[in-house]
């Protein structure tokens, strides 16, 4: 045990004296997180995928209409794929995971709306996404608010303009001038009618998590987790190839001259490789929470997934490790592994921009259930029963690899005795 | 203290040593003199445990190193051909690794640590980061580090390899005292002069096999080596041959002549004929038997070829 410390205190002391490498792989996620979160988070002049949502219209009248014209109409457009369904397809089509969200217009809608009655939208959002019907939601309850405050606002001239229409005539110019004219100081009341809103949205998630995200959403939170797994991944290679530096410095087979046994050596090596890149990921998080603001949620589950998450990486890269020869063929391989693991697992696109059978594919990437538990904890704050299976799979990935690796470094390092 | 029977080992197609046999005795030095790729390095390879040989058995202080093979590293110092140092820590930092791996600790760890430092002279740049060490200094910590434990056995893998004159005596000075207190080594060397200078035994190996070990006078009377003369003047071959009968004539020339003599008296009586004779002879130049010469002698080529 003594002789696997100081391995462990060695290699910790050699990369604080000498941690350009290990900073350049912790500037890989912050830029990646930083730039991606400016691009798409703020400006969003790159084209976002679009969100397909299901619009069932069982009213057919006007205030219905302007809903639907509003979800369909300039910016939104290119962000939302409105389809009109009827009720039941519209569960049936959510119930197999086939758009973020339903939105549902009760049959009675405009006349309630038109008659300064409450009413209600109803909102189903998908369980398997986490982050499009979010913004789904957002943007429905903001619709609400502007035609609930709109008609408070504008309720005297839209009885007008009602009665004008139900005997079927178009208002004069002088009408259209008095309308205008009543309706200019009602605008200036509007602030103090959108507090207190006639249509209510009422949302639920089929399967909902135990707590609900609190705050507002936080774009960095949505891109981090990726970046964060590419960069466990990236100094996880970076400690685990000291393996091959050292054997090609001459000082693993001094190591091996002394009264060591292989174990001893390989347990070093991974413990110390997973230290370092433990420190960087909380150093991660830590950068993650100043500069970017991002509420991490539940202290000790995230601990345990971070935890899983770099035995994950590291075994991985200790497996990898017992085949790569030379630092060259590192060289060759290994970011290779690495961009393919994390673009299957939604690292780089995220996993809800990805195509259905991109999405399937996901599932088979360790780099999802890292990249989705990470999202889970952070975005919606999901405890231990919202991020289970992610903890098992990581886990259980970690274990085998960690297993297959030293058993594979083993005969690496020690075969030629 | 060391015993080496029968050692053989092979690289894929390449037969790397053959039949190798010695023995080292407590308190020597034992030289291990061969060109590049003779096998110096794999058998101090197969001694340390680092390499298993194909056949052929391997004993330090009595015990065999295949099954012994913990217990022998314990009492074994490796000095490696390449500075195997980490060059991010201090060299006292360095030492506390290497010695910590051999069960050393605490009070006792810094005490060697401080003693092994002063032996190599390299006490005041201690605490100073490996990286910004000369190669010289490089190569006495490299050694260092192998004598940290108080090895009874310590093996040297061409522990001056490209450093300068002045450094290497400095590192033969401590082997040679090293070996004084009690510790047995094995170094292997291309140097002739080093294993000259230092080795009480010699084996010399080429092509995976030892052609010959055993003291330099051993040696040299193996491969019936004597001493080089050459003696230059103004004469002719005509001269000069009846007056060097039964001498070994190596170059016959107007005016030069170069000769093997096998011992001392031999020697004086060629060239009292030769005086005796009023040969007008100007210089004459002896080269002692040397290493060198039984090398090329045992070979067929040079050392450096």
């Amino acid at each position: 045990m003594r002789k696997i410390f100081l391995i462990v205190r060695k290699d910790m002391k050699r990369r604080l004296r000498s941690p350009v490498s290990v900073i350049c792989m912790l500037l890989i996620p912050l830029g990646l997180t930083l730039i991606v979160g400016l691009v798409f988070g703020r400006h969003g002049e790159v084209e976002l995928s679009h969100i397909k949502v299901l619009l069932a219209d069982n009213d057919g009248g006007m205030a219905a209409n302007f809903f639907k014209q509003g979800m369909k109409q300039g910016k939104l457009a290119e962000l939302i794929d409105v389809v009109e369904v009827d009720s039941a397809e519209g569960l049936s089509l959510m119930n197999r995971g086939k758009a973020s969200a339903l939105i549902e217009i009760p049959k009675g809608f405009t006349s309630s709306v038109l008659d300064g009655k409450s009413t209600q939208i109803d909102l189903v959002k998908n369980p398997r996404e986490s982050f499009l019907p979010m913004i789904v939601e957002e943007i429905t309850g903001t619709m609400t608010v502007m035609i609930g405050g709109a008609v408070r606002v504008f309720h005297e001239p839209i009885q007008e303009t009602r009665s004008m229409l139900a005997a079927d005539r178009w208002p004069t110019p002088d009408e259209l001038a008095g309308l205008l004219a009543s309706a200019g100081p009602r605008i200036a009341l509007v602030k103090d009618y959108v507090a207190d809103t006639l249509i209510t949205l009422t949302s639920r998630t089929d399967e909902a998590p135990a707590e609900k995200p609190a705050g507002t959403f936080n774009f960095f939170a949505y891109i981090m987790p990726g970046s964060i797994l590419i960069g466990l991944l990236f100094i996880s290679e970076i400690t685990m190839r000291d393996i091959l530096r050292e054997r090609e410095a001459g000082t693993l087979d001094r190591i091996f001259a002394g009264p060591v046994r292989s174990a001893h050596v390989i347990a070093g090596k991974v413990l110390s490789a997973f230290a370092i890149t433990l420190a960087s990921c909380l150093l991660l998080i830590l950068i993650g929470r100043i500069a970017f603001s991002i509420e991490w949620g539940p202290p000790l589950e995230l601990f345990a997934l971070v935890v899983g998450s770099i035995l994950m990486c590291v075994g991985i890269m200790a497996f990898l490790f017992g085949f790569i020869k030379s630092e060259r063929g590192a060289d060759a391989m290994l970011p290779v592994v690495i961009i393919v693991i994390c673009i299957f697992g939604g690292a780089m696109f995220p996993y809800e921009v990805m195509g259905p059978a991109m999405q399937k594919a996901a599932r088979f990437s360790p780099a999802f259930w890292v990249i989705d538990g990470l999202k889970l904890v952070s975005i919606e704050k999901a405890g231990w029963g919202g991020i289970w299976r992610h903890l098992a799979i990581v886990y259980g990935i970690g274990a085998i690899t960690c297993a297959a690796g030293a058993a594979r470094l083993r005969v690496r390092l020690t075969g030629q005795k | 203290m060391i015993e080496v029977r029968g050692l053989a080992k092979s690289f894929g197609d390449v037969q790397a040593l053959s039949g190798v046999d010695f023995a080292v005795g407590e308190g020597e030095i034992f030289g291990f003199l061969g060109p590049n790729g003779a096998g110096k390095t794999t058998t101090i390879s197969i001694i340390a445990g680092l390499l298993g040989a194909d056949s052929g058995t391997v004993r330090v202080n009595g015990m065999d190193i295949a099954k012994d093979g913990t217990r022998v590293r314990q009492i074994l110092g490796v000095v490696p051909q390449d500075i195997a140092l980490y060059e991010e820590l201090t060299a006292r930092e360095n030492l506390h690794f290497w010695g910590g791996l051999y069960g050393l600790a605490g009070k006792k760890l810094r005490g060697e640590t401080d003693r092994v430092l002063e032996i190599v002279g390299l006490s005041d740049r201690a605490d100073d980061p490996v990286r910004e060490y000369s190669g010289g200094m490089k190569r006495r910590l490299n050694l260092s580090a192998g004598l940290i434990h108080g090895p009874k056995v310590i093996l040297l893998d061409e522990p001056t390899l490209g450093i300068d004159p002045q450094a290497r005596l400095n590192i033969l000075d401590i082997i040679r005292n090293g070996v004084s207190g009690g510790m047995t080594a094995v170094y292997t060397t291309h140097y002739l002069e080093e294993a000259e200078k230092l080795c009480s035994r010699i084996a010399i190996i080429d092509h995976g096999k030892i052609l010959a070990q055993g003291t330099l006078a051993e040696l040299v009377m193996l491969a019936g080596e004597g001493s080089v003369v050459t003696v230059t003047g103004a004469f002719s071959s005509a001269q000069v041959s009846p007056l060097l009968k039964g001498i070994t004539v190596e170059h016959f020339g107007d005016g030069s002549l170069r000769m093997m003599i096998p011992g001392r008296s031999e020697l004086s009586g060629a060239l009292g004929r030769l005086f005796s004779a009023g040969i007008p002879i100007e210089d004459v130049s002896i080269r002692e038997p040397s290493l060198e010469g039984v090398f090329m002698k045992l070979t067929g080529r040079e050392l450096r070829d």
